[in-house]
């Protein structure tokens, strides 16, 4: 890119959320800039306070870094989920909202979900109490794992650069 | 030499230059430019008129008393739209139930505007910032069916109240938008009726607009959308008009000022709906298409416009011009007829860029606009631009940029070529230059072959005229390889937007929504020529108030009366001339008739298909007064040698991956007759003509130039 700085500095804004609408629809309108991931990976790894390397983000806390041999989940605040080919979410805090009565805090009496029908799974950090992540299905629904990526495909082909 | 007698004054104030085109009683005619001034639009003008005039030696003071016609065309009301500077806060009264048209936008706003590409990609999809407010949006309970019934009465004391509380908000203006006006106006009426009351037990004389009333057309959307537009962009306009007209009329001109609308026609500032001139700088080269296709009797022609930013392209078919009655503008649906012109966002000013990821030459869709590009300095652009390449190729002449006003540096523009598209690409900066500026041909081409063919048409039957700042200059490029029948371009290019709009007709235009199905039963036949003339009997009475209002008389006005029509379940309708008084018998059929044959013009004779019906959408009348044109003067003409004096000098160009030595010509010099031969550059102040290797361009008796290959 012509300017890298300037690239960064878009970057940064973007994940903040700090960027104009404008710009932002240029980005997501205009060409892949193939130094993307490996910019906004870099900028993610300056925010979170651990050493080890983030391999993939995963939600706005949660990402896939490399922990010596091991790939693991870990939360923004240090939290660990071990393997990333198991779903962290077996291992953090839930909130099933399955009643009346707990949907209520959340909506409206005309506009809120059948208990009968669907469920609210509020998945939250053991270790900072976050929200993570909320799955909205029938009641008796397996507990979705939303993504496992192929992250040695993804290192090879995409970006180049093979993980060891 | 006898003093010059300047008649006509036509200006087309771009959003940077203000073009003037001035017409002398011969016809002989004479162009300036100056900066357009958006704060006071009449400064700009007067420069503009002052320059076209020291062409021929003579001041604006004892110019100004011999003008007899004034045409003004511009996009300072587009841009105010464009740039959210509008008046507010305006007030508005729907329908209970329909408050949240501008946050739902009929969802089709969200992606208006956008290349194909973006429509399908969602997450780009945006609502636009409401003009309205949503608190400043009112609903009231009434209903008059799709039929005109009274389905619900208007509820008067929600009226009331709701113009209350608008007030108490501080609205400056109120519309009132009901469903099915346009079939039965009576709650809008009503409504209005009552506004008033309040307004005036309240002292306030804030104005009220109706939809009915400008425009009682079907889509409530597009109708509300044109009503707020009138308050918010077209009326902060008129006192700039009258500036205009004043300022003239102090330096001594006795002229009425008259403005372009999009339908093609010139108004009044006093118009009452002004929104209908809220499109009017492409329209005026259409229009001049249209004079010359009229004074060289030709049947097809397509009008190409090379502008800074955009590629306009305009169909005039068996003389037949295309208006549609439901464009976008700016991103919203508006309810205003304008004439049918095809743009794609491809310009002299598109930036131009490697993709990183493919290492492939991407255009636009930015643009350098003003700043022209890396050439410019002053301008700031750090991306080159199509000029940078022109510059680059020798295409155009660094020293005699609008005349050598404009300082450009064509070694800024090389490197910025070498270093940003030449290098990525492994190639040297010329032909990387000529690569980008033969891809922009090539874009611009698909296009209007697409047009073309679109109609059923190929080019063999066509003409085409190339003009606007970049036409002279690249229509040999993005004609390549198309057999048209000839290629012409003016040489008053660049300000033939502003000449067209001098062509227009003194023309009032009004459309109103019928729907009514021909068939054959004959009480249908008789009900829909009773409608139709009604209708008309009112389009008519209104535009006659229109020229009295202009202090003229009614009595010398033409009335064309037309229709739009379509076969039942198609989706567009075209226009088709009527006769007034329609009768139900034969009159019906011939106009059945007509619509058959143009819908094939149009369209394609295949896809025909009566077996349901024919649906009239619309009764419109246009009401004209004439008015003072230009006239093309034929000069004799003569040898095909150019006179020395037009000579100057050579330059190096790049064609075809070659370099060749080009004679320059002085545009203003050449002679009728005269025949240059290629490679060759045609220069004037404001316009290039490139004549490419093994083409000829022969100026004809009416200053045109042909451009023929080989
Ligand atoms: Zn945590």
């Amino acid at each position: 890119m012509a300017n890298d700085d300037e690239n960064k500095k878009t970057v940064q804004a973007l994940i903040s959320g700090e960027l104009p609408w404008a710009e932002m629809k240029d980005l997501m309108s205009g060409t892949k800039d193939p130094e993307r991931f490996r910019v906004v990976r870099s900028i993610l790894q300056s925010m979170v306070p651990f050493p080890e390397k983030i391999l993939l983000p995963l939600t706005p806390h949660l990402f896939i870094v490399q922990k010596q041999s091991e790939r693991i989940v870990k939360c923004d605040c240090g939290y660990e989920f071990g393997d990333y080919r198991t779903n962290w979410k077996y291992f953090s805090r839930v909130r099933v909202r399955d009643s009346e009565e707990s949907l209520k805090s959340l909506y409206h009496p005309d506009q809120g979900v059948d208990p009968q029908w669907m469920e609210l799974r509020e998945f939250y950090c053991p270790g900072c109490f976050r929200l993570l992540e909320t799955e909205a299905v029938p009641p008796g629904y397996p507990v979705v794992f939303d993504f496992q990526p192929d992250l040695d495909s993804f290192y090879r082909i995409w970006l180049k650069e093979p993980l060891d | 030499m006898a003093q010059t007698v300047p008649r006509i004054l036509a200006i087309d104030a771009g959003g940077t230059m203000t073009d003037t085109f001035v017409v002398d009683e011969a016809g002989a005619f004479t162009i300036g430019k100056a900066q357009t001034t958006p704060n006071n639009e009449a400064e700009g003008l007067l420069r503009s008129f002052d320059d076209a005039l020291h062409y021929w030696n003579i001041d604006r003071t004892s110019a100004a008393p011999h003008l007899g016609a004034v045409v003004y065309s511009g996009t300072s009301m587009l841009n105010r739209l464009l740039e959210r500077r509008g008046d507010g806060p305006i007030g508005v009264i729907v329908t209970a139930g329909m408050e949240d048209y501008f946050r739902m936008e009929r969802a089709v706003q969200t992606y208006a505007g956008y290349p194909f590409s973006d429509r399908l990609h969602v997450v780009t999809h945006v609502h636009n910032e409401p003009l309205v407010p949503r608190r400043y949006v009112k609903g009231v309970r009434e209903r008059i069916s799709f039929f005109g019934e009274e389905v619900v009465p208007l509820y008067d004391n929600e009226v009331r109240s709701a113009v209350h509380s608008l007030l108490q908000m501080g609205a400056r203006a109120i519309c009132i938008n009901f469903l099915y006006s346009y079939r039965d106006p009576r709650h809008e009426s009503e409504a209005m009726a009552i506004a008033q009351d309040v307004l005036r037990e309240q002292g306030s004389d804030i104005p009220i607009y109706l939809s009915s009333r400008s425009n009682p057309v079907r889509g409530d959307l597009a109708r509300l959308n044109t009503l707020v537009v009138e308050v918010y962009a077209a009326r902060p306009s008129r006192q700039q008009l009258f500036n205009i007209r004043d300022r003239l009329k102090e330096e001594g001109s006795s002229a009425p000022v008259r403005v372009l609308a999009s339908y093609g026609g010139t108004v009044s500032p006093d118009v009452e709906w002004l929104v209908t001139t809220l499109i009017s700088g492409p329209i005026g080269g259409i229009l001049g298409a249209r004079r010359l296709a009229d004074t060289y009797q030709f049947e097809n022609v397509v009008c190409t416009d090379v502008g800074g930013t955009s590629f306009d392209v305009g169909l005039i078919t068996e003389r037949e011009l295309l208006t549609r009655t439901e464009p976008t503008v700016a991103r919203f649906l508006l309810t205003l007829p304008t004439l049918a012109m095809d743009s794609i966002g491809a310009g002299t000013g598109t930036l131009v860029r490697i993709d990183p990821a493919v290492k492939r030459v991407t255009l636009g869709p930015d643009s350098a606009g003003y700043r022209l590009g890396v050439c410019y300095e002053p301008g700031g652009v750090s991306v080159p631009s199509i000029t940078d390449c022109d510059l680059v190729l020798g295409y155009i002449n660094p020293d005699y940029f609008l005349g050598g006003e404009v300082k450009v540096d064509r070694d800024r523009a090389l490197a910025a070529i070498d270093e940003q598209i030449a290098r990525p690409l492994g190639s040297d900066p010329f032909s990387a230059a000529e690569g980008v500026v033969r891809l922009l041909e090539t874009q611009m081409r698909d296009h209007l072959y697409g047009m073309v063919l679109g109609l059923g048409y190929s080019p063999e039957n066509y003409r085409l005229l190339g003009y606007g700042g970049g036409g002279p200059l690249h229509v040999a490029g993005y004609t390549q390889g198309l057999e048209f029948q000839d290629i012409l371009v003016p040489s008053w290019a660049a300000a033939f937007s502003a000449f067209g709009g001098a062509c227009a007709d003194y023309a009032y235009r009004y459309d109103r929504s019928i729907d009514l199905l021909i068939t054959t039963d004959a009480g249908a036949r008789e009900m829909v020529a009773q409608s139709l003339n009604l209708a008309w009997q009112d389009l008519h009475d209104r535009i006659a108030d229109e020229f009295l209002r202009d202090g003229l008389n009614p009595d010398g006005m033409s009335f064309v009366p037309s229709v739009r029509m379509q076969y039942m379940g198609m989706l567009d309708d075209i226009e088709v001339r009527a006769v007034w008084p329609m009768d139900a018998g034969e009159g019906l059929t011939d106009l059945v008739k007509r619509f058959d044959t143009l819908f094939a013009k149009i369209f394609a004779r295949s896809a025909r298909s009566p077996e349901a019906g024919y649906f009239v959408t619309k009764a419109i009348g246009v009401g004209i007064l004439p008015t003072e044109k230009p006239v093309l003067p034929a000069f004799a003409v003569g040898d095909a040698k150019a006179d020395p004096s037009a000579d100057k000098g050579r330059r190096q160009l790049f064609w075809r991956g070659e370099w060749h030595t080009a004679r320059l010509w002085e545009m203003e010099k050449l002679r009728s007759g005269n025949e240059i031969i290629g490679p060759a550059v045609i220069e004037a102040p404001a316009t290039t003509l490139l004549v490419p290797p093994g083409h000829t361009a022969l100026l004809d008796q009416y200053r045109v130039f042909h451009l023929m290959n080989g």
